[in-house]
């Protein structure tokens, strides 16, 4: 008798409790959903390189390492690559601290004309450099002609040239981001206490940048070492690990040696992912923050002044250099070998077929990625349960992989059933969606740590469940987070190639790639034509961005990820 | 702090001579002048500090003497040298930032001797002169410490061993005391006033706390909108204001206006009217004659208040008690004469259980009543 009552009384409420516990966990079943997501497309995909390069016919074997190791060609590609990355890395603090320093310390009316052009290659996909090195300095380029030279660009030193110039814009960010900072009250401290310009700069700035700087410095590695567009189209005979793994698959086919090649190009990465964000988190030097105010110019003796206006001057003049001729380029079908001004570059079908095949992939791309990135954001900072710093670490090291090993392990991972996804427009997105989802993370955490739990408890206490809560206060809130990450996304997505160029099937050819075999092959007319539009593309999302950060304070927080 | 060991750079050879002199000094942001003309003279060993609202150009001024903004024109003299020219590394000036500015990557000792290593000094005399330094702010303990290891409190007493450390001719404090709670700022103004009068080290104060800087101070230079607005001892700024508007920035005031209507020659007794009748008042002001219109500058404090109003002695002016807000050692008091308000200051308050319940009461205008001659 008792129990009968019982489960009818069990059965009269079952309804109302699955709605409890629905409301009481809903995060944490997002989470798991969301973490599922993750594990198929990202941790996958990765897992898939590893094993193939760990898999020969006969089962486990470490031949393929052993191959690596033993053949001087690879080990050549591993050594050319970290030397790269150390140089690159280099050159590129030097110069981004110099330009950083006439920016914010320097004479007033240098400060907005130099950040301006330091901050122009943010607009220009990488391999932008490459094509205009090649337009001026290439067997048929403008300069080699004019003066005949017989130098020759393909190869370690034009990758290194092409590659600085691209990272100029990320170091100069973040190094000008710890500069600004910096209570200015402290060099005029030291400044005060007699230091000569030179005395503060090696008493007091560069101490305590080393710790920005030694982030920044790893990161340029990370992006150098991966970056595929310059070292493919200018590394000529020689090897490095990004594009020996394109021609190990595309030339080759040799899945199990462009396996190891990046499997070796991960665990630089991985380590230095790990070192940056929880060895070094956290780690600056605090002052008691006054009124943040700009440094006034000092006066600053020759000394430091001359070789700081030369290096800001002739880094800044390459860039420039670099854009203004590929905007001439886009007009002539070979700059320097035909002499008509046309617009043929610009009209050309495959290359507004391929434009438009990227507007296609990217917005499917950012559409889902900021949709993702606003949802692994709330889960991160609101969600309570185990594993949490998990999630949010694989949601955020899709950046810092290599895109080269994306796009094998998309290849390996989806070529065949149960999921069959290569050929199509979905392949191309998910992967650029999962490689750049730290970008929407990012934007939905800082959005997120701005608003108070209070909010949400204000209207859980008003009554409302859990899915009316988020859809009518946490969505409205994300809102300018998601359009955020929407942008982001989709600008990074068009201009993106490491990964793609493993993915794209003939006859879907995408802006990006294209204008990679263009470069490649010499046609540097139309790759110029091709780029100009998606730099076009990328200011006009830039110049919509900017309008909303300005409009929801979403600003510092938002360059601040656009640095990463 | 004690100053056991520490001399000053100015002790013993005290002379005639300002320290400082500012001469018409001019600065422009762009086409915005924030300095329009100010001259001063520091004496010797002098405190004098520059109070005004925010934005009044006293940090700007600050920041002209230290070098690290240059002065459009006008002169800067120190010690009877012109040093518009030099910059901060060469004057003999000191600056003590709002922030404090400590070196966070040194620890307190380094921080104290870096001025003294940057000027080259032989590794034991720096040892000697930091422990000196510390000793003197009574941190000798905290020699290792890194700064984040520190207290509010201890970070100013470093930012002001550090920037005594070289015995500078002028101290430069941009409002050093801003970042402490209220009681730490007032044991710390009076150590730092303490330490000033015993090294006898010229000192420019900045502030935006009046009463900071009149308890402080040996001279305050009021300023406002770019320009001196007054030059005088605290006591001068308080009871001889020289306008209305550094009468209501160093308290409270109640204004009244009158007209003189006679003067008595030999014992000053005047008498002003008013609307509420006839003031009288024992003259203290040269410049003041029968027939001017005059604002009578009523200080909350000086006025008696008592209950109840015959209403016909002279200078007692019947009101109604609006509030009477008790707070221990003080009431206030709002009382409404005529269609006026007066704020009246009601010290020791006796009778506040009476006063509570009160509604007319008798206010006594003093007279010894400071008066500003009105602008015809």
């Amino acid at each position: 008798m008792a129990t009968a009552e019982l489960s009818v009384k069990l059965q009269s409420s079952s309804g109302s409790k699955i709605k409890d516990f629905l409301n009481a966990n809903m995060v944490n079943i997002l989470a798991a959903f969301l973490f599922l997501l993750l594990a198929f497309f990202l941790l996958y995909p990765i897992a898939a390189v590893l094993i193939k390069s760990l898999r020969g016919p006969s089962g486990f074997t470490l031949q393929y390492y052993q191959n690596f190791f033993s053949k001087n060609y690879y080990y050549q590609s591993l050594i050319n690559t970290l030397l790269l990355g150390a140089i690159n890395t280099a050159v590129c603090l030097v110069i981004g601290f110099c330009l950083a320093y006439m920016t914010t310390r320097g004479p007033w009316i240098l400060r907005k004309p130099l950040k301006i052009i330091s901050l122009i290659p943010l607009i220009a996909p990488p391999y932008l450099f490459a094509l205009s090195l090649i337009i001026l300095f290439g067997r048929n380029g403008l300069v080699t002609r004019a003066l005949d030279l017989h130098w020759e660009l393909y190869g370690f030193g034009g990758v290194v040239i092409s590659q600085t110039l691209a990272f100029i814009p990320l170091a100069y960010m973040m190094i000008e981001s710890t500069l600004m900072s910096l209570n200015p009250n402290l060099e005029e401290s030291a400044y005060d206490m007699g230091a000569s310009e030179a005395t503060i700069l090696r008493t007091i700035t560069i101490p305590l940048l080393a710790p920005g700087l030694l982030k920044a410095a790893l990161l340029i590695f990370v992006m150098t070492i991966a970056e595929f567009g310059n070292a493919a189209i200018l590394g000529g005979r020689t090897p490095f690990l990004a594009p020996d793994t394109y021609t190990m698959i595309t030339g080759e086919s040799d899945f199990n040696m462009g396996s190891v090649l990046s499997v070796v190009l991960i665990a630089p990465c991985i380590l230095i992912f790990f070192i940056h964000n929880y060895l070094l988190e956290g780690k600056k030097f605090t002052t008691i923050g006054g009124k943040p105010v700009a440094s006034e110019p000092r006066k600053i003796t020759p000394l430091i002044k001359v070789p700081f206006v030369i290096i800001t001057t002739v880094a800044a003049g390459a860039i420039f250099v670099c854009f203004a001729v590929v905007f001439v380029a886009s007009f002539y079908k070979i700059l320097g070998v035909t002499h008509n001004i046309v617009l043929s570059n610009y009209l050309d079908f495959t290359s507004n077929q391929a434009i438009y095949n990227s507007i296609r992939v990217s917005f499917v791309a950012a559409v889902i990625g900021a949709v993702i990135g606003v949802l692994l954001a709330y889960v991160i900072v609101r969600g309570k349960f185990f594993g949490r710093n998990f999630i949010e670490m694989v949601s955020l090291s899709g950046f810092a992989l290599p895109g080269t090993v994306l796009g094998i392990g998309y290849l390996l991972a989806f070529s065949a059933p149960p999921l069959k996804l290569t050929g199509g427009i979905m392949i191309l997105a998910l992967n650029c969606v999962f490689r750049f989802l730290a970008v929407g993370v990012e934007a939905g955490i800082s959005k997120l740590h701005q608003i108070h739990i209070e909010i949400e408890e204000a209207s859980a206490d008003l009554g409302a469940s859990f899915l009316t809560t988020f859809y009518r206060i946490v969505l409205p809130i994300m809102f300018p987070a998601f359009i955020a990450g929407f942008l982001y996304t989709f600008m990074t997505a068009i201009v993106s190639l490491s990964a793609v160029v493993f993915l794209v099937s003939p006859g879907f050819e995408l802006a990006a790639v294209m204008i990679f075999d263009k470069a490649v092959y010499g046609e540097v007319g139309l790759a110029s034509a091709t780029t100009m539009k998606l730099v076009l593309i990328v200011v006009i999302c830039m110049m919509i961005l900017n309008y909303i950060s300005n409009k929801t304070r979403l600003g510092s927080s938002m360059k601040k990820t656009a640095a990463v | 702090m004690t100053t056991k060991g520490v001399t000053g750079d100015m002790e013993g050879k005290e002379n005639g001579k300002p320290m400082l002199i500012l001469k018409d000094i001019h600065k422009f942001y762009g086409a915005n002048e924030v300095l329009k003309g100010v001259s001063l003279e520091v004496k010797r060993g002098e405190l004098v500090t520059f109070v005004g609202p925010s934005g009044c150009g006293k940090t700007t001024l600050l920041r002209l003497i230290g070098g690290f903004t240059d002065i459009s024109s006008g002169d800067i003299i120190l010690d009877g040298q012109r040093i518009n020219d030099l910059p901060p590394n060469l004057r003999d000036t000191r600056i003590c930032f709002q922030n404090y500015a400590l070196f966070p990557h040194m620890t307190v000792a380094e921080n104290v001797g870096y001025g003294l290593k940057i000027n080259k000094w032989p590794k034991e005399r720096i040892v000697s002169r930091v422990n000196e330094l510390l000793e003197m702010v009574e941190l000798e303990a905290f020699g290792d410490r890194m700064i984040d290891k520190l207290s509010g409190g201890q970070q100013q007493r470093v930012a002001f061993a550090r920037a005594l450390s070289l015995e500078p001719k002028v101290l430069l404090l941009d409002e050093p005391l801003s970042n402490l709670d209220a009681n730490l700022r007032l044991v710390m103004r009076e150590e730092i006033r303490k330490l000033q009068e015993r090294l006898h080290i010229t000192t420019v104060f900045v502030t935006h706390d009046q009463f900071e800087a009149m308890a402080i101070s040996d001279r305050l230079v009021v300023m406002k909108d770019g320009r001196i607005e007054q030059v005088g001892s605290p006591i001068e700024i308080y009871e001889k204001p020289a306008n209305e508007f550094i009468a209501a920035f160093v308290g409270y005031v109640n204004f009244m206006e009158g007209r003189i209507a006679s003067i008595d020659e030999k014992t000053r007794d005047t008498v002003i009217d008013t609307e509420y009748g006839k003031i009288g008042i024992t003259l203290q002001q040269d410049d003041i004659n029968p027939g001017d219109d005059v604002l009578m500058v009523i200080r909350p404090e000086s006025v008696n208040i008592s209950l109840n109003c015959e209403g016909s002695r002279q200078n007692v002016l019947c009101g109604r008690l609006k509030s009477y807000m008790y707070a221990g050692s003080i009431a206030k008091c709002t009382v409404t004469i005529g269609d006026r308000t007066m704020i009246i200051d009601q010290y020791n308050p006796r009778d506040a259980q009476h006063f509570k319940h009160a509604e007319k009461v008798e206010v006594e205008i003093p007279r010894s009543v400071h008066l500003l001659k009105k602008k015809k």
